[in-house]
Parts: C-alpha cells; structure tokens; sequence
C-alpha cells in the first residue's frame, strides 16, 4: 500500500457543538483531570502540558487489555488540545483492533458561549470501519448489524 | 461510570436475540431517557414483562438507570455494545453520548 493510499484510507469522527459557557470553563471541563473524571472518563496521570502520557481504561477486548494511551500534543490554553489517542490490538476486528488516533479539542468564542469542535481523526477503512457507515449512520447500523447477528442466533 | 469487565458478544446478543427486548431497548435508544410508564404506554405487553425486559438490559450493561423521586428514567448505554460495532461507529456514539454529559456537567458546576 503506498502513502497516498493509506492518507486517503482515514477517516474522522467530528463533533461540533455550542456551549452556554465561556471558553475559560469550558477549558476547564477539558484540562481538569476530576472534571475530566465527570464527563468522559477517569484519567490516570493527565495534565494539560505537552509531551504528558496518561492512560484511560475502558472495556476490553481479545488481546487488548482495554488501556486507551493518550499523549498531549498540543496545548493553547482556552482555543486547543490534542493529544493522541491509541488502543487495540492488531489480532482483533472490529472494535478493538488496532487504533492509532488523535483528538483534536478547538474551542471558539461566539455570541451567547463557546463553540467546541472535536475531531477524532485518524481511523483507517476498513480495519477501524467503514466511515460512512460510522458517524452518520450511528445506530440505524447498530441496530441492522443486531438484528443481522440475532437472526443468525435464531436459525 | 464506564464499564470495565468486558461485555461478551454472547450475553449482549442472548438479550437482544428476543425481538419484544430489542424493541423496547429501540425506543430507550430512540429516547433520550424514557420511564417505565412511558414504555408500557406505547406497547401491547404490560408493565411487569417491560420490567422484566429492563432488568435484563440492564444486566447486559446495555442501559443505565436514574431515579428520580417515584420514577426510575432509563437510557441507553453504547459502551455496551461495544462487541458489536467497530470503532468508527463506536466512538460516533461514545463521543456524541459524552457531549450531553459534558453538557450536564456544565450546567451543575456554571449554571
């Protein structure tokens, strides 16, 4: 595969919303390791300076142990936070396969609160899905994929 | 809050392989949260087969309770069905879900 292939082979999950909250707060909400607890979920080892690895467990998989391993990457207090976002394991398909990402934190000020833009990019298509399918299509293609695998049970 | 055990694709297709289950677990998803009450409304089983089926999602870690006075509100959680889908879709749900807890969060500690 060559280098065009695999940039054009990625895909990413953007989620942009409006807060009735300054950036400052917001900010907060994004950088505060018991904050961060409250709303995604419990770091271990965060803080908001370049170069920090933390971790966060989640639900395992085959091989994978379900450890998410982040670094920070980026850090402009109040407008931006990256940090890279890795899991998975390359003998699993599907949800936890093999998974090197990055999440991208923009903030913007606008009238009545603050804009926050995610951007989880890097999936690779097919071996982290297929993008289309992804995102967009959200539980529809759960639920076809349940009522797929539920049928195959039955018969 | 988040799920550390792995959920085993069996147990979450053994709930959801009962058509009535995976119907009522369709409108909580559809929801944002739903109470009993509501879900018997709009169904033709009664209120203790919609309990039953509850308990069972709940089981598979597939939904979360909140009471709130005499109601229990029930929502649908994606980090269960994690076995099923790939990352993509799982992180289009994961991120989407922890927005609204974002969102909540915000409201407690700035309203």
């Amino acid at each position: 595969m060559t280098d065009t292939a695999t940039l054009a082979d990625t895909r990413d999950i953007v989620v942009d919303e409006v807060f009735p909250h300054t950036p400052e707060m917001l900010w907060r909400t994004l950088t505060t390791a018991e904050l961060i607890g409250r709303w995604l979920m419990i770091p271990a080892g965060f803080e908001p300076t370049k170069g920090k690895r933390f971790t966060f467990q989640t639900t395992p998989a085959g091989a994978w142990d379900g450890v998410i391993q982040c670094e920070v990457l980026e850090v402009v207090p109040h407008e931006r936070l990256a940090f890279a976002w890795v899991g998975g394991h390359e003998s699993n398909a599907g949800y936890g396969s093999r998974l090197e990402t990055i999440a991208t934190w923009t903030l913007t000020k606008v009238a009545g609160g603050t804009r926050l833009r995610l951007v989880h990019s890097g999936f690779q298509v097919p071996k982290n899905g297929v993008a289309l399918q992804g995102m967009s299509e959200g539980w529809p293609k759960v639920f076809e994929k349940i009522e797929a695998i539920a049928g195959e049970q039955v018969n | 809050m988040f799920m550390t055990e792995a959920n085993s694709i069996d147990a979450v297709m053994r709930t959801l392989a009962d058509p009535t289950r995976r119907a009522v677990f369709e409108r909580i998803v559809n929801a944002d949260e739903i109470t009993v009450v509501e879900l018997t409304r709009g169904s033709r089983v009664t209120q203790s087969a919609i309990s039953q089926h509850l308990r069972s999602l709940k089981q598979a870690g597939l939904i979360a309770e909140r009471p709130e006075g005499r109601n229990v509100h029930y929502r649908a959680k994606p980090e269960g069905l994690a076995p099923l889908v790939d990352w993509m879709s799982h992180y289009g749900l994961f991120w989407r879900d922890r927005f609204a807890n974002l969102r909540t969060l915000l409201k407690e500690i700035d309203p």
